[in-house]
């Protein structure tokens, strides 16, 4: 997933961002609203993870600002402990979810995953498919029974074919969910991910459109 | 007399005894004086008459034989008369009678000029040396007649237009006050604590600065309560922020190495770190309990409050431990609901680390707002359940909780006004501890 970090503590926003992305997941970090504003207007995120309290605003207007506008990205706030008016305030302005500063990792890991199943239209993390058992909450696999290991960024992978299931998916949006902004993506980084995945799930799980892109093989 | 205490009615009283007064006390001047004009007027009147009569009665008296020595003119006409008149000799002797006259009207003689019996004014002139004595009366009845007629020409007027100007001082008044009126009406109809600007521009000028002050006043306080306010949020976020940093790195450090020294390091920085936002925590809601402003001038609903928090509360422990009973009506309170949260996790927090492992905590709040925090273990002493609520008290075994929890929730229960009831064991049970407390309600919705 591509996810929108808007958090202006180094110290925390460096630790989440790292959490993220070793979850598999390109993070976008931002210090600023401003700068969350250029960001959001030029990439299409899949969850965007917002501090209220930011040195050039306040996150809640920013918040109804999104929403007001239509745009119905996943929202996770992350809140000072004792302001629960502010949570309140918060998912009464669109938020789907929020965290109590301070948070567990993977606390905000498990959040993040449970919102965007939301989103995929199947809030059930154990998922079937053909002859695997995915457990996406405890990020296991098994195929015919055996337990598979898979890296983080084929996990993202996996991820983003499974929440638009039976749908194409181009090389440029999978890469986008990949890769933040200034990652290096080698050109055939796409194709690489895939043939392992095709390697350790079976070769019919991910089906190539030539040109256009990938989707999911039928179960 | 006591004056009455509403500035309208002393206004209107005061200054209609005052009309009263001067307008009677002009009619009264105005009645004396005429008076004494008519008195005048009518005392020329009768000299004129008399000294009129005398060269005619003169003349009569000397013209006619002595035999009948008392003669009444002639009536020219029938008529009523007002002016009776007589004429005596030096001895006394009636000489001539006006047609009407009864001779007793007329007293001894008692020289020239004006004289007063019990029933009339007279005026006698004489003529020939004494010899003929001209008397002429005129009956005090028709005075006062005229006399009453002219004050009730002056008093009519007054009876009807006194009343009407009392009236009109009274509704001009009313008038004239109905701005502090309106400003009175506005005040006794808000809330106790709206801190709102009470508008006051139509305000006469004597009670202004009064208004002035007060909005100034209301203004000041609001500020302060909303810096307190903000205070307490940016302290929160100040403090918290850099916590959740150290924290996160820590967890980070945990995950990334291998070498299990450093994950049990990493492990204990997080541990203390976690301690020390606890603690940071209980006495920045200590500082609120105490110092802050509990209570809003709105009312919210106490419920959504309740469920963010058990859910929160049930996240942190990794199971479901709390039953919460909630009524389904709202439960509106005019309390910060911040400051429920902080009584609400102090409560349950309380019950979840001092219950019995693994039991439930029974958690309810009734629509008449009273909140009750109920957990299984051991029956608490007495003695023990007094101390629990001084500051730093430890209930139980586990040092974890920096033992402020139910301190902060007594200093607040005694700031709204209710008083939190500990008990064990609890109600119609013998074992377990029980905690109940009463939040302030606002019936019938928005308040």
């Amino acid at each position: 997933m591509r996810i929108l970090l808007i958090e202006d503590d180094a110290v925390l926003g460096a630790a989440v961002r790292d959490q993220i992305a070793g979850d598999g997941h390109s993070v976008d970090w931002v210090q600023r609203l401003d700068a969350a504003d250029t960001a959001i207007a030029g990439v299409p995120y899949d969850l965007v993870l917002l501090d209220l309290m930011l040195p050039d605003g306040r996150g809640l207007p920013f918040l109804r600002r999104l929403r007001a506008r239509g745009e119905a990205t996943p929202v996770i706030i992350l809140t000072a402990l004792d302001q629960v008016s502010d949570r309140i305030e918060g998912l009464n302005a669109g938020a789907d979810d929020y965290l109590v500063k301070p948070f567990d990792l993977a606390e905000l890991s498990a959040r993040i995953g449970s919102v965007a199943r939301r989103y995929g239209g199947n809030p059930n993390p154990l998922i079937t498919h053909g002859p695997l058992q995915i457990d996406l909450t405890a990020r296991s696999i098994h195929r015919d029974g055996h337990p598979v290991q898979l890296t983080a960024r084929e996990w993202a992978l996996l991820e983003a074919l499974l929440s638009r299931r039976g749908q194409l998916l181009s090389k440029a949006q999978l890469e986008d969910k990949l890769y933040a902004f200034d990652a290096e993506v080698e050109s055939n980084t796409i194709e690489v991910h895939v043939s392992r995945l095709r390697k350790k799930l079976g070769a019919d799980l991910i089906v190539t459109e030539r040109g256009l892109g990938y989707r999911l093989g039928p179960a | 007399m006591k004056m009455p205490s509403s500035l309208q009615w002393r206004l209107a009283l005061s200054l209609g005894a005052l009309l009263t007064v001067l307008w009677l006390g002009a009619a009264w001047g105005t009645a004396v004086l005429a008076r004494q004009a008519i008195e005048e007027v009518f005392d020329a009147a009768l000299q004129e008459t008399a000294q009129r009569i005398l060269p005619l009665a003169v003349a009569d008296v000397l013209g006619r034989d002595e035999a009948d020595p008392t003669q009444r003119l002639a009536q020219s006409r029938e008529h009523d008369e007002i002016l009776s008149y007589a004429v005596h000799d030096a001895q006394g002797r009636l000489l001539l009678l006006s047609h009407d006259a009864d001779p007793a009207t007329f007293p001894p003689w008692r020289g020239v000029g004006f004289s007063q019996s019990a029933t009339h004014r007279l005026y006698s002139e004489e003529a020939l040396q004494g010899s003929v004595r001209l008397t002429v009366a005129e009956p005090l009845a028709h005075r006062a007649g005229v006399g009453r007629e002219i004050q009730m020409g002056l008093g009519l007027p007054l009876v009807i237009f006194l009343p009407v100007a009392l009236g009109a001082i009274v509704l001009g008044v009313r008038a004239s006050l109905a701005p502090m009126r309106r400003f009175r009406e506005r005040l006794a109809a808000r809330g106790a604590r709206d801190l709102s600007l009470v508008p006051a521009d139509d305000l006469p000028t004597e009670i202004a600065p009064v208004a002035e002050t007060l909005n100034d006043l209301l203004g000041r306080l609001a500020a302060a309560f909303e810096a307190e306010r903000s205070f307490a949020a940016n302290a929160a976020h100040e403090l918290r922020t850099p916590l959740a940093g150290a924290i996160a790195q820590a967890q980070r450090l945990q995950s990334e190495t291998s070498d299990p020294a450093t994950k049990a390091r990493a492990g204990d920085i997080e541990a203390t770190l976690k301690r020390l936002t606890r603690l940071s925590e209980r006495l920045m809601q200590l500082a609120r309990a105490e110092g802050g402003r509990l209570r809003l001038d709105h009312a919210s609903d106490l419920r959504p409050v309740a469920r963010i928090l058990t859910d929160e509360l049930s996240r942190m422990t990794g199971a479901v431990r709390i039953a919460l009973v909630l009524p389904t009506d709202p439960v509106m309170s005019d309390l910060d609901p911040d400051v429920f949260a902080i009584l609400y996790r102090n409560l349950v927090e309380n019950a979840l680390r001092h219950g019995a492992d693994g039991e439930p905590v029974q958690v309810s709040l009734s629509s008449e707002g009273v909140l009750t925090v109920a957990n299984e273990g051991p029956v608490v002493p007495s003695e023990v359940l007094s101390r629990l609520i001084d500051r730093f008290e430890r209930a139980g075994r586990h040092t974890d909780g920096s033992g402020l929890g139910l301190a902060i929730v007594h200093a607040v229960a005694q700031r709204i006004g209710g008083a939190l009831v500990l008990k064990s064991p609890k109600t119609g049970q013998d074992a377990g501890f029980e905690a109940s407390l009463t939040m302030p309600i606002v019936k019938g919705g928005k308040g």
